[in-house]
């Protein structure tokens, strides 16, 4: 469980920070041009601009992906260590577990925001549900039962049940394309 | 190989297997249902959102045409609400129960040109739509009923599957005699487009 895990922070957390990246400059393109018109198409990711000027992009007035930039370069160190090998004063997962609970929370409002509310898809906010989840799932592993058998298997569980949420939710663009 | 390994290649080889087989099973009826023309005359067809910019930015030039080409085109204008659009569909509603009172044209401009005050809000905005109505001066507890009727509301979601057959994907989409007109809906392009049906 222990590798499992290095290597779950350090490569999730790098793909993380890249994707919270590319928001963060999107973000900023943004910003210099307000007057861009998004293009009308039920294809929810063509769509992916209004998300970005949608009140849920900066819940704390400040755009998420700061947060991820922030958060995701933590677990990328703590991953690169633990793959190094060094192993992790207690306080520090506690702090982590805490951390990616926050995290685990923050995505699954955003990806029920994205959803239900706004009715759009970004890919690289895809790419951050994709990565916080097992980040959390295996940092909380590794904290309360590592000998947990079925580890991926309940991770694959929890990506059907979110692949499925995007099927319901953009039915009406997925049946045009078969 | 880990009970968890194989339990997890188990379950993404039969959802891949489930995916694959809806694909399959679900091609084939593309039947596209092309508006067509109707006893010589240029018909155009628009499909378009309320709440869409570019909608708005085309409906001018359209009104234009329509009034130049007068009985020598008909232009018929369907509803495409999108998802994403949270009012769309509630203000193709709105449009059509203005229409059942004889002021659809009235409440479509109207729609378009408060676009900006009603659009891109993930709030409801039927209080909007019945000052709207309000304002066109209609009976607005008839208009109220009309909002909440499940026979309009069919009517626009119909108008919406016929245009995802005949293959609208965003809008706004035009067919001029039932061919899909590609490039930017200007007033110029539409135009030169009516012309060489007309001729």
């Amino acid at each position: 469980m222990n590798r499992i895990v290095a290597w779950v922070l350090a490569v999730g957390g790098f793909v993380g920070l890249a994707a919270s990246s590319v928001l963060t400059i999107e973000k900023i393109a943004l910003l210099k041009n307000p007057f861009y018109v998004p293009t009308c198409s039920i294809n929810p990711v063509l769509s992916c601009g209004s998300v970005m000027k949608t009140a849920q992009a900066e819940v704390f007035g400040f755009p998420n992906p700061l947060l991820g930039i922030a958060g995701f370069a933590v677990v990328t160190t703590l991953g690169v260590l633990l793959v190094a090998g060094v192993s992790l004063p207690n306080w520090v997962w506690i702090g982590l577990q805490v951390g990616v609970t926050f995290g685990v929370l923050f995505v699954h409002w955003l990806i029920y925001q994205s959803l239900y509310e706004i009715g759009a898809l970004c890919p690289y906010c895809v790419v951050v549900w994709a990565v916080t989840i097992p980040i959390f799932w295996y940092t909380t592993l590794r904290n309360i039962r590592p000998a947990f058998q079925y580890h991926s298997v309940v991770l694959i569980l929890w990506y059907l049940v979110i692949a499925g949420g995007v099927l319901q939710a953009f039915w009406f663009y997925w049946s045009s394309l078969v | 190989m880990s009970k968890n390994a194989r339990l997890s290649l188990i379950i993404v080889a039969v959802v891949a297997v489930v995916i694959a087989g809806f694909v399959l099973f679900s091609r084939n009826n593309n039947t596209t249902a092309a508006p067509q023309s109707g006893g010589g005359k240029v018909s155009v067809v628009e499909y378009l959102d309320l709440e869409c910019p570019s909608c708005r930015a085309a409906f001018p030039g359209v009104l234009k045409l329509k009034s130049e080409y007068g009985e020598r085109v008909t232009f018929d204008v369907r509803h495409f609400p999108i998802p994403s659009h949270r009012n769309a569909e509630l203000a193709a509603v709105a449009v059509e129960a203005a229409g059942a009172q004889g002021k659809r044209d009235e409440m479509f401009k109207l729609m378009f040109e408060r676009q900006q005050e009603w659009g891109g809000q993930q709030t409801s905005q039927r209080s909007a739509f019945v000052t709207f109505a309000q304002q066109l001066g209609l009976d607005t507890a008839a208009f109220e009923t009309a909002l909440g009727d499940s026979a309009l509301k069919e009517r626009v979601l119909a108008q919406r599957t016929e245009g995802g057959k005949a293959g609208v994907t965003g809008t706004p989409t035009f067919f001029i005699n039932g061919t899909k007109f590609t490039g930017a809906p200007t007033y110029e392009a539409l135009k030169s487009a009516i012309d060489k049906a007309l001729s």
